[in-house]
């Protein structure tokens, strides 16, 4: 019988009957629950941010090109796919490195990967998406898709849209508007939802922006013996309703299984 | 009273379970050229249990069967019997253990081993000879030789010396029956079909076909308690051509919503060439998942959410767009495999065996990269994009590309070359590669790694470290 009443609890708390019955009328994240937050396990970056980015929430990961976007990203999912929860990365134009994801310690069949066309093939993306410029915007319209489906299907941990690569006139056609659906479907849920872009694009009120400015770390003076080590990332916090305000810097190291691998200096 | 028929070797069991079932609702399946007929009611409706086998063996006769008949009250002693007579046999209730007293202790090997007579050895003329039971070697070392020799031992002495075993065979050369029968069911279709009055173009009139033949469908598998594997549709179409595909389903499921959705995303990608005017919706079964949800572990998709999402995605993505990467045993640069995602090993997080430890390794390596620190990534171009390189004394010192989004500059720092090649053993010339790499950071901030590719001269990004 209380196996029974448990099942019927489950489903009614699956099909989200229950969410306002259960719960108080705080949202999670003001409640400070553990569960509240997906931890990236970067020690600092989540001691800042008290416990990780929110769950529910659209939040952003921002900076240049080598600021460590891809690196902190890398790490959220890492961290989601070790707590055994699945994560979905979309990724616009095809740019994940495979080698670095695994070296990043992210269980690959739990990250669902959803590839955008290679748009570093030149001209044929032109051939296949149409114009050069259209065949961004229809790339950039996929991934905005496929990451609805992704959302809305829910059950995710941590799903991500890089938008890293997308040049700043697709960027700014985008509307606004896009960005409160997507806030409006993970309301509720346990999905952390991440864009990474170059800079802030969705300004969600419940969410965070990380704005990312990196330098990355040489060893050795002589020309023959010197080699990339690693990277210090900078990472300053900016929450709209100001609750995480404030700037920690991460040290990485480089990938020693894709900068070790037998290669012989000349 | 139970019936068993016995049909002669060669004789197709199919026709066997078509005489069987004319008779009775509940049969069961002994062995291929044996059934077992429950006869409990059939009295009012065919007469004594003379009749009965007579009718019976007319009836298989007429269907070019030869049989033996057996009619008892138990089904040990109605099989023991037909075995080792011809014709019809009739034992009265009650009289069972006399009537099969007198026959021979290997008989009960039938029971001992169900799967000797199902060999294909035991269907040829010659066959083989066969390994005695240890059990009836053993009986038969005792000077038993009948059933009877051996219903007529004490019971006590018989469990202590053969265990469990001997007390079974024991009852069953008594004719006692070891457990009651258990009915086979008949094989059902899954299958809903449709003519249409007007041929049909388009998916989105066809959706509303299929929801009403998928509803029943559902509720049929529902009763059975089964699930699809395989869902195939035919469309006959106008051309007296027909369209066929089959969805193989990752999970077996049952839910007429997605197994409409998962058809006609599947028909977007392949639409049938002409106008439809006929529908037929079979579904492969198999019995139903069995799921125990936790409240203690956070929710993942249900299999049918999830295959609905791979091919939504699949569709508006291209084929082979999404799913999981798997790293493979190569030192090509950029190396991977796509697989399907699947949650079958994700749900397993409690399980035992292989698989559950290499779930342990698994995260024991994980926890270790974690321990680690964070790695510095690279995003790569899938595609490596052509780049103009100044060279000075064999140093790069000046790297810019025509691509949009890479201004490029003057070398600030680099670190190189690492000389790699691979591939020169495989005939593909796409496999191969020899270059030099280097890691530049140019003076717009951004660190790159480029290579220069040795046979040819040309300079390439490969990557931005990020």
């Amino acid at each position: 019988m209380a196996n029974h009443t448990l099942a019927q609890l489950e489903t009614a708390l699956r099909e989200r009957k229950l969410d306002r019955t259960l719960t108080t009328a705080l949202p999670a994240w003001e409640r400070r629950e553990d569960s509240a937050a997906s931890a990236t396990d970067i020690a600092t970056l989540d001691a800042c941010l008290r416990g990780g980015l929110p769950r529910g929430q659209l939040s952003e990961i921002v900076g240049p090109a080598s600021s460590g976007r891809t690196t902190v990203v890398l790490q959220a999912i890492a961290a989601s796919t070790r707590r055994g929860e699945i994560a979905a990365l979309v990724d616009t134009f095809d740019r994940l490195d495979v080698a670095s994801a695994a070296a990043a310690g992210i269980d690959l069949k739990r990250l669902l990967w959803v590839r955008g066309p290679s748009i570093s093939l030149g001209t044929s993306v032109a051939t296949s998406l149409g114009s050069a410029s259209g065949g961004q915007d229809a790339a950039v319209n996929r991934a905005l898709k496929a990451v609805n489906l992704v959302l809305q299907a829910g059950g995710f941990g941590c799903v991500v849209l890089d938008f890293a690569d997308v040049p700043p006139v697709a960027l700014r056609r985008i509307p606004f508007t896009t960005w409160l659906r997507v806030q409006r479907i993970i309301e509720g849920s346990d999905t952390a939802c991440v864009l990474m872009a170059p800079h802030p694009l969705a300004r969600s009120a419940g969410g965070l922006t990380l704005s990312l400015g990196g330098r990355v770390r040489w060893t050795g003076d002589a020309n023959r013996s010197r080699h990339l080590t690693g990277a210090d990332i900078g990472i300053r916090i900016v929450s709209p309703r100001r609750r995480f305000d404030g700037e920690v810097s991460v040290a990485v190291i480089t990938n020693d299984s894709h900068y070790n691998e037998p290669r012989r200096a000349i | 009273m139970f019936a068993d028929v016995y049909a002669a070797q060669g004789s197709s069991f199919e026709t066997l379970l078509s005489v069987a079932r004319d008779f009775s609702p509940r049969i069961e399946r002994c062995s291929p050229d044996e059934v077992v007929l429950d006869l409990t009611g059939l009295t009012r409706l065919f007469g004594d249990a003379k009749t009965i086998a007579d009718q019976l063996r007319r009836t298989a006769a007429d269907r070019g069967l030869c049989v033996r008949i057996a009619i008892a009250g138990t089904r040990t002693a109605a099989r023991l019997l037909a075995r080792d007579r011809v014709g019809i046999t009739i034992v009265e209730t009650g009289d069972e253990a006399r009537a099969v007293e007198s026959l021979r202790l290997e008989l009960l090997e039938i029971f001992a081993d169900p799967q000797i007579d199902e060999s294909p050895r035991a269907h040829t003329s010659n066959p083989e000879p066969r390994i005695p039971n240890p059990v009836t070697i053993t009986l038969r070392r005792w000077g038993l030789r009948t059933l009877g020799d051996l219903a007529a031992l004490p019971a006590d002495d018989v469990a202590t010396r053969l265990g469990q075993t001997g007390v079974a065979w024991q009852r069953l050369a008594r004719g006692e029956d070891p457990a009651p029968l258990v009915p086979s069911v008949p094989e059902e279709r899954f299958e809903q079909a449709l003519d249409l009055e007007w041929p049909i173009d388009g998916l989105e009139p066809l959706s509303f076909v299929l929801a009403r033949l998928m509803e029943p469908l559902s509720a049929h598998l529902e009763r059975r308690d089964r699930g699809a594997a395989v869902l195939h549709i035919r469309l006959h179409l106008v051309t007296r051509e027909v369209h066929e595909r089959s969805l193989q389903l990752p999970a077996p499921m049952r839910d007429a919503r997605t197994l409409r959705t998962l058809a006609l995303l599947d028909l977007e990608s392949h639409p049938p060439s002409a106008a439809i005017d006929r529908v037929v919706v079979a579904v492969d079964p198999t019995p139903g998942r069995v799921i125990q949800f936790s409240l203690l572990t956070r929710p993942l998709p249900s299999p049918e959410q999830l295959s609905t999402l791979m091919a939504r995605l699949t569709a508006l993505m291209g084929e082979g767009r999404c799913g999981s990467a798997i790293t493979v045993d190569s030192w090509e640069p950029g190396a991977f495999e796509m697989t399907p995602f699947s949650l079958r090993d994700s749900r397993d997080v409690h399980g035992h065996g292989p698989q559950s430890l290499r779930d342990t390794e698994n995260k024991n390596c994980l926890g270790d990269i974690a321990a680690s620190g964070p790695r510095l990534a690279i995003r790569r171009f899938r595609f490596p994009i052509p780049a103009r390189v100044r060279v000075d004394l064999g140093i790069p010192v000046r790297v810019t590309s025509d691509r949009r989004g890479i201004s490029g500059g003057k070398v600030e720092t680099y670190a190189g070359p690492w000389r790699t090649s691979g591939g020169w053993w495989v005939e593909d010339t796409k496999k191969y590669w020899e270059r030099d790499e280097w890691d530049v950071t140019l003076s717009d901030g951004a660190t790159y790694r480029v290579f220069r590719e040795r046979d040819t001269d040309a300079w390439f990004i490969e990557g931005v470290v990020d």
